[in-house]
């Protein structure tokens, strides 16, 4: 016996009439809708897509003052950017330091998050303390981090206290690359821990409960259980942290205005240079375009490769 | 019901807003007949209070109001709102060497007008720093120089003599080396540090003193170099005396004069304004001053020039704000206000004879001949930054020469980059 309501068909002609209802709303609901969107859509538009457009257009273009006044160059500012070594170093550093800073992150947030997740006591002060560096404004942890990477420092202080050779930190070509990701990291890793502990939480007890009947260990728990179910928060923090690194310049600005030796020029430190230090709006907004089609790419595939079931 | 009150309240907001555009006209006076010009400048607002108070008192229907910039983004700042051509600002101080970079981008107001005037009430150096393509495009306020402090304490200590405040006997950058890791040797924590590291303003003289020239070459001043004998001498020595310890890596430049006032180092090559934190210090230091060093088989060099005064070409009150201006620069009283918070020499001839009889008595016994010094400096040692339009980029990629340089890299390696990247910059323009 077949149950009408579990019928596929019937089930499809008694939701006809509701969808027909949903078409048919009366032109007051429509001018409703369009009205409490309007906001939205104003914004939208002169705060995204009117910049977007116009960075476009400035990109094809050299000369421009104050965002009026430029005449029609074609390719040139992108062959000068990419033939430009200055400019490949700038791409190189963003690259190898987005190489490291998110898998840094995703990882040392993940290990907190399946950490803090546990209930053992003390458990709300680790969480505490993991989560305070979120709260301290960027400028201002950059500064206190400045303070404490100075030759001269309590850093080195410490290391010399206890026998070990002092560092030039961020005064080290070699050096001062890393140094920013451990600022932002310890600025950062709190925020996306956040996120893991949400998914974590939503993860159902049962399918930990079936692993450990099945005997599973905690690695193949992890890999088995958590991580698959931890796909959704994850894809979204793994795409977030890329686009929030892409977009690091508040501790290039105070601390390093991108040295020493090229060493920390990131892109938006660059692209902010070239625009108002400089004041060649065109190459800055070159780089702007190439920032954002990078960025569009990245994301399309981290969220293709993260969004799939297997 | 609802609709007509929401039109009310959108028709009374409609009005005020109208009613408050109509209170500015076009000139920028409201309607009755007061104009506010808005000046934008590096320095505090205590500094140009007497001069802004007496400005307003001798023309009642113009106020002024000051905003200040933090130094490091103030370039960043004028190129935003001047360059974004913004009403709200009148009239800003532009830096020497600043000026064919400017005007060649219509960031300044033609002053022509006050070229007969200024030439007859300005130092002469002042008034040519002011001039690009025949034009007069600022109205000159203050100059500057650097004097050579040292700590008479430290010094005596290590058994060192004090330099001579004669021009025609100054010391040498490289004896002063030797003196200074002595200095440090006997107890001093530092040996000689640079008011304003990384900073063109300062470091030009360097490779001046050995000939090496400005870095702007060329009729039009947009050829780079920066790879002669004589850069590569000037910075392979200020690259060692960060490498040698001699001066702090990693400490911020703003911070250089305080530990010279503190008593921490043995030498500081500092401007007159140098003074006002040594002087403000808890335990003041006994100091002495003595001429910008130079290098040996070199010839003497010291930076000069400082800020001038702009008028913006987006000021809706452009009459107002020539007006102040010319106060600031043309008038003996109001350019010896401008100059009163700050010890820095005013350009006004008249105000300038003022300043350096003056000089002797800021700290006496301590800066005793600090005006004869003065008068000697800026007449035989004075070199300008070069008025080329590409001065813009020319201050960013040295400055991060001098920033790598400072950090231990290689010398030759960061000045041919540099000339590189600033040679590109330049053909651009």
């Amino acid at each position: 016996m077949t149950l009408i309501g579990s019928n596929p068909r019937v089930a499809a002609a008694e939701q006809a009439p509701a969808r027909a209802a949903t078409r048919r709303r009366s032109p007051g609901q429509w001018r409703a809708a369009a009205l409490f969107l309007l906001p939205a859509l104003v914004l939208l538009v002169a705060l995204r897509l009117l910049p977007t457009a116009e960075a476009v257009a400035q990109s094809f273009q050299r000369g421009t003052q104050s965002f009026t006044g430029g005449r029609f160059a074609g390719l040139e500012n992108y062959t000068l950017l990419f033939t430009d070594p200055t400019f490949q170093n700038v791409l190189w550093v963003t690259a190898v330091f987005l190489v490291i800073i998110v898998p840094l992150q995703i990882a040392c947030a993940l290990f907190l998050a399946v950490l803090l997740v546990e209930r053992f006591p003390g458990v709300g002060i680790v969480r505490t303390l993991v989560f305070i560096p979120v709260a301290a404004p960027a400028a201002v942890a950059t500064v206190i981090w400045g303070v404490a990477y100075q030759p001269q420092g309590p850093i080195n202080a410490v290391l010399a206290a206890v026998g070990l050779p002092e560092q030039p930190f961020l005064t080290s070509a070699d050096q001062a690359l890393l140094c920013i990701i451990v600022l932002l990291s310890w600025i950062g890793v709190g925020y996306w821990t956040l996120f893991l502990i949400a998914g974590l939480q939503d993860i159902p007890r049962e399918l930990y409960e079936a692993a450990a009947l099945d005997g599973a260990g905690w690695w193949r728990t992890l890999w088995s259980v958590t991580l698959p179910n931890l796909r959704r928060p994850l894809a979204f923090v793994v795409v977030a942290n890329t686009v929030s690194s892409v977009l690091v310049f508040v501790p290039i600005q105070i601390l390093t205005q991108g040295g020493p030796a090229g060493s920390t020029r990131l892109i938006m430190y660059d692209l902010y240079n070239s625009s108002f230090v400089l004041g060649d709006l065109n190459i800055g907004q070159t780089e702007v375009v190439i920032l954002l089609v990078f960025l569009i790419a990245i994301t399309a595939v981290q969220f293709r490769m993260l969004s799939k079931e297997k | 019901m609802r609709n007509h009150r929401t039109l009310a309240v959108l028709g009374i907001a409609l009005s005020a807003t109208l009613l408050l555009a109509a209170c500015t006209s076009a000139d920028g006076a409201a309607d009755d007949g007061s104009v506010e010009i808005t000046m934008i400048g590096a320095d505090d607002a205590e500094v140009f209070a007497p001069l802004i108070e007496a400005f307003e008192e001798a023309n009642p229907g113009i106020t002024v109001d000051y905003q200040n910039v933090p130094f490091d983004q103030y370039n960043n700042v004028i190129q935003q709102r001047i360059g974004g051509k913004d009403a709200g600002v009148d009239v800003y101080l532009a830096d020497a060497g600043a000026i064919g970079s400017l005007a060649t981008r219509g960031f300044l107001t033609d002053l022509s007008e006050f070229q007969g005037q200024v030439k007859e009430s300005s130092l002469a150096a002042a008034v040519e720093g002011n001039t690009f393509d025949g034009k007069l495009w600022a109205l000159p306020m203050w100059t500057s120089l650097q004097y050579l402090y040292y700590n008479k304490t430290i010094l005596d200590a290590a058994g060192i003599e004090h330099p001579s405040i004669d021009s025609a006997e100054r010391t040498t950058w490289e004896e002063l080396t030797e003196n200074a890791k002595a200095a440090q040797a006997s107890g001093a924590e530092w040996g000689l540090l640079f008011d304003q590291t990384d900073r063109y303003y300062q470091l030009q003289a360097l490779p001046e003193s050995l000939g090496g020239g400005s870095a702007a070459t060329g009729d039009d001043l947009l050829t780079a170099d920066v790879t002669n004998d004589g850069w590569v001498d000037a910075m392979t020595w200020y690259g060692a005396l960060f490498e040698d310890g001699v001066a702090p890596r990693g400490v911020e430049t703003d911070q250089m004069v305080q530990l010279f006032a503190a008593g921490k180092s043995a030498y500081f090559v500092g401007g007159p304004w140098s003074l006002v934190p040594i002087l403000e210090a808890d335990e003041k230091v006994d100091y002495g001053v003595a001429p910008n060093p130079m290098f040996d088989g070199g010839t003497p060099a010291m930076p000069t020039g400082s800020w001038n005064i702009a008028v913006s070409p987006a000021t809706d009150a452009a009459e107002a704000a020539k007006a102040f201006a010319a106060f600031a620069s043309l008038d003996p009283a109001g350019n010896a206000l401008s100059a009163q918070e700050v010890i820095i020499p005013p350009t006004n001839v008249d105000s300038f004879a003022e300043y350096i009889e003056k000089m002797d008595g800021q700290d006496s016994p301590n800066t005793d001949g600090m005006g004869g010094l003065t008068l000697s400096e800026l007449e035989e040692a004075a070199v300008n930054r070069p008025n080329t339009p590409g001065f813009t980029q020319l201050q960013d990629v040295l400055g991060r020469a001098f920033s790598d340089i400072r950090n231990g890299n290689d010398v030759e390696q960061t000045l041919q980059t540099a000339e590189d990247e600033l040679q590109g910059l330049w053909d651009r323009l």
